[in-house]
């Protein structure tokens, strides 16, 4: 994906090593249907394994009960890789408004102040509203209001969420989680319609991301008889504004693919 | 320090209290804190679904969740398949307030209300005075725990006649308004609520069965600005008018005028034909002055002469009550006869200066004057 072969050049090529990097993960779907700890701190190793300082890197959601319950051990220590929530004491919420098209939220300061790059490392899976949840969605969780961004398939929010300058000027990459995909009645864990798939997608591009996501979930339920996600009037048409706002490319022919079997 | 916050907080919604008000915040906070908690109270209104799912009935929104998953007002959550209010008892701002500052003129002028709010909406107007408490999710700011009986027991010590469900948006609190205004009324206390009406007609009529008076935000008369600038609907908004007016709980109106965005004539003329002919001319509008905040900083203050444009073209269609609001001295916040046109109440600001009524009649020519003028 970096173009080079050893892990350090690649990092380098994302991320300056001064940088502190925060992964955004997502644990609103508690144990079974989060980002698993064995991924983000596998991800997190390789960074350090890249060059970053373990120092450098934070590991972030909304609530540090949600971490918990997720399986994530907390760390607030000021050496090694960070754990912790917004809610952490002396964390908490921008002061001022982010006001940008439809979006009026106030920021993480983890995502606002603390870090200088991100990572959307989320959970791919079906959402009851936006259709599918993925790498722009998981930026929700970056805000104090992502209540208020449901409505409409949660179209434009999502995309106008991305274009924002807290979001836009750090993400660098999007992975998603797709070990685990609940491909039907998501956000929340069904095991009747949730299949393994033991990939994980990654990119730069996150609208690329998101669609790649997305054609898997359609991929799933077509496979067990389920109707596409637009007969069901919840096609993530979010995914298409965020292409017209210039976050990526939602084109198939312009998505090259690099699959690896690991 | 955190007593200073909490008073703040309060302060922010504007609010102030009198002496024995603040002695009693003050013990209630030192006798048991901020709470970190949330309620996990069943919902009233709403259908449960199969695999968890449910479909919230409160307000024409209809939120279809999704197991973990909160409604749009931010306060209410899916836990399991079973609906919960996460701000039962959870109140973010307490204070008393005069009456007039909801404001309600034609119910009980001079009266104290003890004001409650807890965090969340069921809407996202971009002008909204409130936001800190009204667009954050519960866990995002302090609260005190201050279950229903302690509402009414407060509101008795401290001399309240009323209790005024306000500030944020109470329809997302209902169960808490719900059982506060029973325990209220047990005490004699009048209750008082001040709402958006994005509400759907079941639980507002149900609603009514326990408080005394309603007093409705009409943001505008178009549903494109009710799209744009609040993320709601105003069809149900104009039925909870109709549901309240047909009842026996007084209502008030109130349109806040935002510079170029709610102020043409037409719509206002539009409203106003409406509000006569499908409520009658008794009932009082407010035309209230707009102040930049949130996220419409970017206009003036309305122009008082906006303000008098619209009460005059209220006036042409025949409403008998129409008032001037946040203009504090204007001679349009009194209260004028309809037939000698000489002043019923005259009003400064929150006060009320001087009263020419008797049991609800003028008492220069004896017209009755519609209102609950008397507990």
């Amino acid at each position: 994906m970096s173009g080079h072969s050893d892990l350090r050049s690649a990092v380098k090529t994302l991320f300056p090593f001064s940088h502190l990097i925060g992964i955004k993960i997502n644990t609103l779907g508690g144990k079974k249907l989060s980002t698993q700890p064995e991924t983000a701190l596998s991800l997190a190793k390789t960074l350090e394994n890249g060059g970053v300082k373990a120092d450098n890197i934070l590991i972030w959601d909304r609530s540090n009960r949600e971490l918990r319950e997720t399986g994530y051990s907390l760390k607030m220590n000021r050496k090694g890789i960070k754990i912790f929530g917004t809610d952490s004491q002396g964390i908490g919420y921008d002061r001022f408004l982010t006001s940008h098209l439809n979006i009026g939220s106030l920021f993480s300061n983890i995502q606002s102040k603390l870090i200088d790059s991100s990572i959307s490392l989320a959970v791919l899976k079906d959402h009851g509203l936006a259709g599918v949840t993925a790498a722009m969605k998981n930026y929700f969780g970056a805000i104090h209001n992502p209540n208020k961004y449901h409505d409409n398939n949660c179209d434009p929010y999502i995309a106008e969420l991305c274009d924002t300058a807290p979001v836009k000027n750090k993400h660098k990459l999007a992975i998603l989680d797709a070990i685990l995909v609940q491909y039907h009645r998501g956000p929340a864990f069904h095991p009747k319609w949730a299949s393994e798939q033991r990939t994980l997608i990654f990119g730069s591009d996150p609208v690329a991301v998101d669609y790649t996501g997305w054609q898997t979930i359609e991929k799933l339920r077509i496979q067990v008889g389920l109707p596409p996600l637009a007969e069901e009037d919840r096609a993530p048409k979010y995914i298409r504004t965020a292409e017209k706002l210039g976050l990526g490319t939602a084109n198939p022919e312009k998505i090259n693919i690099i699959a690896e079997e690991i | 320090m955190r007593r200073r916050r909490f008073l703040k907080i309060a302060a922010g919604a504007g609010v102030c209290a009198g002496p024995g008000m603040e002695a009693w915040l003050s013990d209630l906070y030192q006798t048991q804190g901020y709470s970190s908690n949330l309620s996990k109270v069943e919902a009233r209104f709403y259908e449960k679904h199969p695999d968890r799912e449910i479909e919230c009935t409160l307000c024409p929104r209809n939120c279809k969740l999704g197991d973990k998953e909160r409604g749009y007002c931010g306060v209410r959550e899916n836990i399991g398949g079973t609906y919960y209010t996460l701000v039962y008892g959870k109140a973010c701002a307490v204070h008393a307030d005069p009456i007039e500052k909801k404001p309600f003129f034609h119910f009980l002028p001079g009266s104290r209300a003890l004001s409650i709010a807890t965090a969340g909406c069921n809407v996202n107007c971009k002008f909204c005075q409130n936001w800190e408490i009204s667009q954050v999710r519960p866990e995002q700011i302090k609260h005190i725990d201050l279950p229903p009986k302690e509402v009414a027991k407060a509101a008795s010590q401290n001399n309240c006649a009323v209790i005024a469900y306000t500030y944020s948006e109470p329809i997302v609190f209902y169960e808490y308004m719900f059982d506060t205004a029973v325990q209220a009324r047990k005490k004699g206390i009048k209750n008082v609520v001040v709402t958006g009406a994005h509400i759907n007609s079941e639980p507002l009529k149900k609603l009514i069965e326990v408080v005394d008076a309603i007093k409705i935000d009409l943001k505008s008369f178009s549903q494109d600005f009710y799209s744009q600038y609040v993320r709601g609907e105003l069809q149900p908004v104009l039925d909870a008018i109709k549901v309240v007016a047909a009842s026996p709980v007084w209502l008030e109106i109130v349109y806040l005028v935002i510079p170029t965005l709610n102020d043409q004539p037409l719509e206002i003329k539009k409203l106003c034909q409406w509000l006569a002919q499908e409520i009658g001319p008794d009932i009082p509008i407010h035309f209230s002055r707009f102040h930049p905040s949130y996220l419409l900083k970017n206009l003036p203050p309305t122009p008082v002469s906006t303000l008098e444009k619209a009460r005059n073209i209220a006036l042409a269609e025949g409403l008998n009550y129409c008032y001037i609001g946040n203009v504090p001295g204007h001679e349009a916040e009194n209260t004028y006869c309809p037939q000698c046109h000489r002043i019923t109440v005259r009003r400064r600001g929150y006060q009320i200066e001087d009263t020419n009524l008797k049991a609800g009649r003028c008492r220069f020519c004896q017209t009755q004057i519609p209102g609950i003028w008397q507990s």
